[in-house]
């Protein structure tokens, strides 16, 4: 039960950073586009790495940080 | 309340309709109404990819064509004789680039890109200020030399540069406009 609580506040983190993220991820495209149309091009490049690198994270978050049984440690120990 | 009863008659309906089929095509409307947390995650997996995809595609696309060195043919703009001082006419320059002329109450032409250097939106010529103004966000620019004059644009109109031959008026060449002081 706790566990399972536990894993829920995880997925829940999870879904929170990743909406987070994509608003983040909205702004840049919307100062992108303010920005080439300005022809300020010499911002566009930071604001594409940007947008890269929020998508990187938004990878990271969903291949990589998921919520794990606890039963199992990181050093793969076995709890009983 | 009548409507929503209307629509638990629909659905009833729709189940009805559908009982026959249910054996060959088993379909539980409720169950496919949910969403799970992972499909959700990957919705924004996606999301996330469209708007790095957007961002990317519309930079490349802004500093491709800023680097295009384009030929402008001389165009003559059809009407422009005929247009009275403190009036404006619209034409497209380059080939299907829109452009507003200006003729000024001293009787001078003037043009410009129609395009509003902050979002794209078409100005018009306000005949009483005197001014070219953006109706989306309140930007406004000067009538003679397209510079901002107030609001959000961050740079001058672009400028379509005029020949006068005669009593016609020949556009033939544009300049982007120039970034604000």
């Amino acid at each position: 039960m706790r566990a399972s609580r536990g894993r829920t506040a995880v997925a829940q983190a999870r879904l929170v950073l990743l909406l987070m993220i994509n608003a983040a991820q909205l702004w840049i495209l919307a100062a992108t586009v303010e920005a080439a149309l300005a022809h300020h091009f010499s911002a566009l490049v930071p604001l594409i790495v940007a947008s890269g690198i929020c998508f990187f994270i938004t990878l990271t978050i969903i291949f990589w940080w998921r919520p794990a049984s606890r039963r199992y440690t990181s050093t793969g120990y076995l709890k009983k | 309340m009548s409507s929503r009863s209307d629509d638990r008659h629909d659905e009833a309906d729709v189940r009805a309709m559908t009982a026959p089929h249910q054996a060959d095509f088993p379909y539980d409307r409720d169950e496919e109404a949910q969403v799970t947390r992972r499909e959700f995650c990957n919705f924004l997996g996606l999301t996330s990819a469209a708007l790095f995809v957007g961002a990317a595609g519309f930079s490349a696309a802004a500093a491709i064509e800023a680097q295009q060195v384009s030929v402008f043919m001389p165009t003559k703009i059809e009407g422009a004789e005929t247009l009275a001082p403190g009036a404006s006419l619209n034409f497209r320059y380059p080939e299907k680039e829109s452009a507003i002329l200006v003729r000024s109450l001293d009787g001078s032409y003037h043009a410009f890109g129609q395009k509003c250097t902050h979002l794209s939106c078409p100005v018009y010529f306000e005949r009483g200020n005197q001014r070219l103004e953006c109706p989306c966000h309140e930007g406004a620019f000067n009538a003679e030399t397209g510079a901002v004059l107030y609001g959000p644009p961050p740079r001058s109109l672009d400028t379509v540069k005029l020949e006068l031959r005669g009593s016609e008026v020949w556009a033939v060449g544009r300049e982007p406009g120039e970034k604000n002081l």
